[in-house]
């Protein structure tokens, strides 16, 4: 990653038929950076990459690109390439020509068409595939296909809208591994378009979280996990405890009929605040030593640890411990002052209902 | 029961079809009476094709069906093209637009054809005939080529863009390949169409010009002569032939 800044949208904003779709977007994106948008269907990701595409034009702001206003350049003429959600592939052409199809409007020479294919082709792990037609290919084939026919153009920037959406688990999480070292190796920009915030995690060197066509949040996924914004963010970002709760003083806040120490300082005095608490960082501890106590309501084994909904009174915890206790017996609660994380309460009409959602 | 079913099949068949086999078998009748068999014979076809005003006619009917195929072919899949990239709304109305021509019986739109090129004081003969069968083809040509627009993926179109491709380019080596198939079978249609029209003819030429259908009816009225018989059943053959082929096509596409 380099800190030239290759793409930046000024002030977009967007809207179909009255409803608005995109709300005064800012947002740069620095060379070879990986920058994933990230939110819930309808939240303006896709338009987002759709206005830098070319295929759909903002209703105010610029798009700059290299320093270019190229808000008024049509999508041919624009130095990215998209890989589409359902692929696009052109079902008349075979995998060979599919990906020439870009070199062709160029006007290269066949022999060097060849080349330029045949090294796609291995990069995506599909040599000898060029006479296929694209039909007979499985889904997963033909997303590296659409990966390679928009990474032989040299794109500076690669903008890619769920490209991994239709793939099972098990091949998503591959794809992802390829995606992201195929970025490295090549140096390009990706732009990447997705609702999973895991797949965001794993890939992404930014991520922009994204909500009723405004960005809540920019940063790393580190950050944003760590130390999200707000609770739209923190819920999902990974599961979450959020609750209400009052800043006592600096370092202490108060929230389900306790005190909790915290590193959190500069909210004020008794203001209202958000409390988010990863469910891997409640600690189950005797009865007479928690914070706050509870009775184990239900028990999900997942694998590698198990999750716990525990009923405290007025609050439901949702808790991931590797140690299993038993339903129906009363524990302590206790989580350190550094993963209690404070944010700023939201605005009512974004909050996220607090469910108990026992996926 | 099961014989029953049969019987009336048959029966429905025989009617259907009686007609038309009458025609054909007296088509190689010897006789020109058509009460009496004289005997088989291809006098009527040789006559048929001696005949000046009927391969006039037959060349008219030809020509008019294949530029008629033609131009309503390009001007139903831009037009279908244009339709599909609209919204929702008009593209609901355009298509009920596109509907009611072809719901609309023969002789209104013969008729009203006619009163447009009256009003226009253009004389009628071999173009207007022409523009009336392109205007009647249109709808049908439109109507097969949309189902190939809708299959495609919608971002294809994009994804020609997004490759480097002009709008024009796109247009012919993305979209215009993937509705091939439909626009074939609009083609053929609009011939077939266009082939056997009598109404919308008979409003929109003049005497001078005649199509094998207008021909076979303005010399049905001094009596009908053998020859026709024998056109008629070559015209029978070929529409059939035509709309087996159109119907194979639809068929397999669905599938």
């Amino acid at each position: 990653m380099e800190d030239k800044r290759l793409i930046t949208l000024e002030d977009i904003s967007k809207a179909y038929d009255g409803v608005t779709v995109l709300n005064h977007i800012n947002l740069y994106i620095r060379q070879k950076e990986f920058v994933t948008l990230l939110g819930p269907s309808g939240c303006g990701k896709t338009t987002t990459l759709r206005i830098i595409g070319g295929f759909e034009r903002a209703d105010s702001g610029r798009v700059i690109f290299d320093g270019q206003d190229i808000s008024e350049i049509p999508p041919y003429r624009r130095r990215v390439n998209t890989v589409f959600q359902k692929y696009a592939l052109f079902p008349h052409l075979n995998v060979k020509d599919n990906i020439a199809f870009g070199l062709k409007i160029k006007k290269m020479s066949a022999a060097e068409i060849q080349k330029k294919v045949d090294y796609m082709l291995d990069l995506v792990n599909l040599s000898g595939f060029g006479k296929r037609s694209v039909e007979s290919l499985s889904g997963g084939q033909q997303q590296r296909i659409a990966i390679a026919r928009a990474l032989v153009n040299e794109p500076e920037v690669l903008l890619l809208d769920e490209p991994l959406g239709a793939l099972d688990l098990k091949l998503r999480k591959e794809m992802q591994l390829e995606l992201k070292s195929m970025q490295q190796r090549l140096g390009i920009t990706f732009l990447y378009v997705t609702h999973d915030q895991e797949e965001a995690l794993t890939m992404s060197d930014t991520i922009v979280v994204m909500q009723g066509g405004n960005i809540l949040q920019i940063g790393t996924p580190k950050s944003i996990y760590d130390e999200p914004s707000n609770a739209f963010v923190a819920n999902f970002i990974g599961e979450s405890n959020i609750f209400s709760g009052t800043m006592v003083r600096d370092e202490m806040v108060h929230f389900c009929g306790a005190d909790f120490p915290c590193v959190d300082s500069g909210f004020g005095e008794d203001k209202p605040v958000d409390v988010v608490i990863r469910p891997e960082d409640v600690l189950l501890v005797g009865e007479d030593v928690g914070q706050v106590t509870g009775v184990i309501k239900s028990v999900l084994f997942k694998g590698v640890h198990y999750e716990m909904m525990i009923d405290a009174g007025h609050s439901i915890w949702k808790v991931h411990s590797t140690t299993m206790q038993p339903e129906g017996s009363r524990v302590g609660l206790s989580v350190v002052p550094f993963n209690i994380h404070i944010m700023h309460p939201m605005q009512e009409e974004n909050k996220q209902p607090q469910e108990e959602d026992a996926q | 029961m099961k014989t029953l079913k049969r019987i009336y099949l048959g029966l429905i068949l025989l009617f259907l079809y009686i007609p038309i086999v009458v025609l054909i078998i007296q088509s190689f009748n010897a006789g020109e009476s058509r009460a009496k068999w004289e005997g088989f014979s291809l006098i009527w076809y040789g006559k048929l094709f001696d005949d000046p005003n009927i391969m006039n006619a037959l060349w008219i009917t030809v020509s008019i069906a294949v530029l008629a195929a033609l131009f309503s072919t390009v001007l139903g899949t831009l037009a279908a093209i244009g339709i599909h990239a609209m919204r929702k709304r008009p593209q609901a109305l355009m298509l009920t637009l596109n509907n009611i021509p072809m719901t609309m019986p023969d002789i209104v739109t013969g008729i009203s054809l006619m009163l447009l090129f009256i009003f226009t004081q253009v004389e009628r003969g071999y173009v207007t005939m022409l523009l009336a069968h392109i205007t009647f083809d249109v709808p049908y040509v439109i109507l097969s080529v949309m189902p190939k627009l809708q299959q495609m993926n919608k971002n294809s179109y994009e994804a020609a863009l997004d490759l480097g491709a002009t709008p024009m380019y796109a247009l012919f080596h993305v979209i215009l390949p993937e509705v091939m198939p439909g626009v074939i079978t609009g083609a053929m249609l609009a011939f077939t169409l266009s082939l056997d029209d009598f109404t919308i003819s008979y409003f929109t030429t003049s005497p001078l010009v005649q199509n094998l259908s207008t021909l076979i009816y303005s010399q049905a009225r001094k009596g009908i002569k053998p020859t026709m018989n024998a056109l008629s059943a070559l015209m029978f053959v070929v529409l059939l032939v035509l709309l087996l082929l159109v119907n194979k096509r639809t068929d397999s596409q669905e599938k």
